[in-house]
């Protein structure tokens, strides 16, 4: 018995200097780490290298070699949105840090900005949250010789955009609610998410009352709630990530405007402190948190056992967008480095573009052109995504119908006006 | 009716917000880029106080008040007073100041929505039909308090007379006795104490950020040089200006101008009348 221990322990030791000694795999983090999507991101990935790194690392051709992760802040999601600022930082990442594959950054702007750098240094890109504007897997399929690099692992607007319209529509048959106000902020992803949801309701006959844009540093947002309220709107489309619109929450609960907002991407308000923060103003309030993971659900098996080691991590349920993509990441890098069995970016492209694993939010595949990951309602299929609601304290998911905890509910005074009942 | 009440409000805040760089400017002829980031600082100071520490909200305002007026105090002692006289370099040492605190709170986390301050009062009061939050209102009354309290101030106290005699004519206040530097150094002071009152009034409304920081600069900034540096009449009078243009800007062509505005009203006032509405700076070569 004692000889079998000391051979255990001698094994487990050369194991881990085996592991201590081999040349980590770096991942390059360059996103902006002062938002949620980004930190939440960071706390994903640390969570998953953690795991993979102490079952043994990642199997190159017979060498296990552990994950590093490196991180710098590109602020690219500040007003105005530096994009050459980011660039640098990318460009960083990748010379001084000697990353082997990038993540990020998350602004649609640098994200399409950052595609040529990545294309002219050959690394794997994998766009874990932010970029939601169509136009970078677009770019991605036109471009594909000179872009294939890039990677998608999240949703995109347009998509985001086909599931509220889905999610909306269920509210108009039950309902017969049809009059939309859209608040965005000024930003690429969420100018397009507001356009492409009003041109989509006007053709299923929605009325579309108006359509502002507001840029970061917005503090009253009372010109427009009041606009939805003259114009009786039923539902306030908010698209955007901005801090700043928790204000906006704050103004539509005291005013106690008749409509629901319907956050399809609403940044502050994916965050599990979001309810204390607005002391129970959040109410009724309606996120899209993109991926399914980034609220607790049972998406797939693997959906709670991340939400639990998260907490147990962190002390907190996943925080919002880019938590289960960034944990994702790793995984699905080390999946495609194994089956490849070499670092070779030419190579490494092809295992990634045959990808098929059901992770956290669902089956991982990706389009072999545009690199967009391939999004379905049934997390058997593909990428899940996931709408909540805020209910009593609770992030309440309420869509897809496969994963639903629960149903949207309407506040009392909008019910009351409304005069709402099931049809 | 929303435009009017909102604008009002709107006005009045950025009255509020300007009133610490307008009364620093007026006597000490120091430009306070600082004013931004010492708004910012308390209310992560009282954000602090009030999470951190668990203590009382009363008392938390009333230590980051404390805290940020000692701040603008050092802040004259050991760097303006050197510099005094030397507009460029005033500039620059103070927007280093600015800089080195806001990036400071940055690194030390603020970020994200989470961190808020509660309002006075939960409640919503509706004037004339249009819905308003009662931290609104509340903002309103302090401000038109703290303007009564400035104006009583320099006119009926000693203190504050000799601020307005260093303000119009400083050789002139110098031979009468008056301080020069006593009087900038309590003039920055105060003008921290105004921008640490507007930060505990208006950052309830939403949350602390270290971006705020520049954006009441450029607001302040813009309010002051519209109503004239050194008018506090011109400053107020600029406030509604500013605040009624930027409402109506939202109201009817698009809320992300609102910003553009300011900046406009600027540049119009640079080149109609540079001394702004009420200034006197450069009267005498606009008279030439």
């Amino acid at each position: 018995m004692k000889k079998i221990l000391a051979l255990v322990i001698s094994l487990s030791f050369v194991l881990l200097t085996a592991i201590a000694d081999a040349k980590p795999i770096v991942i390059g983090v360059a996103t902006d780490t002062q938002i949620l999507d980004g930190f939440a991101t960071i706390r994903g990935l640390n969570l998953a290298v953690e795991e993979i790194n102490s079952a043994g690392g990642i199997n190159v051709k017979g060498e296990k070699r552990p994950f590093k992760v490196e991180i710098m802040d590109t602020r690219d999601c500040e007003p105005g949105v530096p994009v050459s600022e980011a660039l640098l930082v990318l460009e960083k990442i990748i010379l001084d840090k000697g990353a082997d594959f990038i993540i990020g950054p998350g602004r649609s702007e640098a994200a399409l900005a950052a595609l040529g750098l990545i294309a002219n240094y050959k690394k794997i890109q994998l766009l874990t949250c932010g970029g939601l504007s169509p136009k970078f897997h677009g770019t991605i399929a036109e471009n594909y010789d000179k872009y294939k690099y890039a990677f998608r692992i999240t949703g995109e607007s347009r998509y985001m955009v086909e599931e509220a319209m889905d999610l909306l529509g269920g509210l108009n048959s039950k309902y017969g609610i049809n009059r939309m106000f859209v608040i965005v902020e000024d930003v690429a992803f969420a100018r397009a998410g507001g356009e492409i949801a009003s041109e989509n309701l006007k053709k299923k006959g929605w009325e579309i009352l108006g359509y502002e844009r507001y840029p970061a540093g917005t503090s009253d947002f009372s010109a427009g709630l009041l606009k939805a309220k003259d114009a009786k709107a039923q539902i306030l489309f908010v698209m955007g990530e901005m801090a700043e619109l928790s204000i906006l929450i704050n103004q539509w609960n005291d005013m106690k405007i008749p409509a629901l907002p319907f956050g399809n991407y609403l940044g502050p308000a994916m965050e599990p402190k979001f309810w204390q923060v607005t002391k129970g103003r959040a109410a009724y309030t309606i996120v899209n948190l993109v991926n399914a993971g980034n609220a607790p659900s049972n998406a797939t098996p693997w959906t709670m056992k991340f939400c639990k080691a998260y907490e147990k991590k962190y002390g907190t349920e996943p925080e919002g967008y880019g938590t289960s993509s960034g944990y994702m990441a790793p995984y699905i890098i080390k999946d495609a480095v194994e089956r490849a069995g070499t670092l070779d970016p030419d190579a490494l492209v092809t295992a990634m573009e045959k990808t098929n694993l059901v992770g956290v939010y669902g089956r991982v595949r990706f389009d072999p052109k545009s690199h967009q990951i391939i999004p379905q309602l049934d997390p058997e299929k593909g990428a899940v995504g996931t709408i909540f609601q805020w209910q009593d304290g609770k992030r309440v998911v309420v869509y897809p119908p496969k994963i639903a905890m629960g149903e949207v509910k309407f506040p009392p005074w909008m019910m009351e006006y409304w005069k709402i009942k099931k049809k | 009716m929303n435009i009017l009440v909102y604008g009002l409000i709107n006005s009045l805040l950025l009255v509020l917000m300007a009133l610490g760089f307008a009364l620093a400017y007026s006597v000490s002829r120091v430009p306070n880029f600082t004013h931004g980031a010492l708004y910012v600082l308390t209310g992560y100071l009282t954000w602090v106080f009030l999470n951190r520490l668990g203590l009382n909200y009363g008392l938390c305002i009333i230590l980051s008040i404390a805290s940020v007026t000692a701040m603008g105090w050092l802040i004259y002692q050991l760097t303006v007073i050197r510099v005094r006289g030397m507009p460029t370099s005033e500039i620059i040492v103070t927007f280093a100041i600015s800089l080195a605190i806001l990036e400071f709170l940055r690194w030390r986390g603020l970020r994200g929505a989470t961190y808020v301050l509660p309002v006075f009062h939960l409640s919503t009061i509706h004037i004339y039909g249009v819905p308003v939050d009662a931290q609104r209102i509340i903002a309103v009354v302090i401000t038109a308090v703290i303007v009564l309290a400035l104006w009583l101030f320099t006119h009926y106290t000693k203190v504050g007379l000799g601020l307005r005699a260093i303000a119009q004519n400083e050789r002139a206040a110098l031979l009468l006795g008056i301080d020069s530097d006593r009087a900038a150094t309590l003039a920055l002071s105060l003008g921290s104490a105004l921008a640490a009152i507007a930060a505990i009034t208006i950052l309830p409304m939403g949350n602390i950020n270290v971006a705020t920081g520049y954006d009441v600069l450029v607001s302040a900034i813009a309010v002051c040089i519209c109503g004239g540096l050194g008018s506090w009449t011109g400053t107020i009078l600029a406030g509604f200006v500013i605040g009624f243009a930027q409402m109506i800007v939202v109201y009817f062509i698009a809320p992300h101008l609102a910003m553009v505005v300011a900046l406009a009203a600027v540049i119009l006032i640079l080149i109609f009348k540079p001394s702004g509405l009420f200034g006197r700076q450069k009267e005498l070569e606009e008279r030439v």
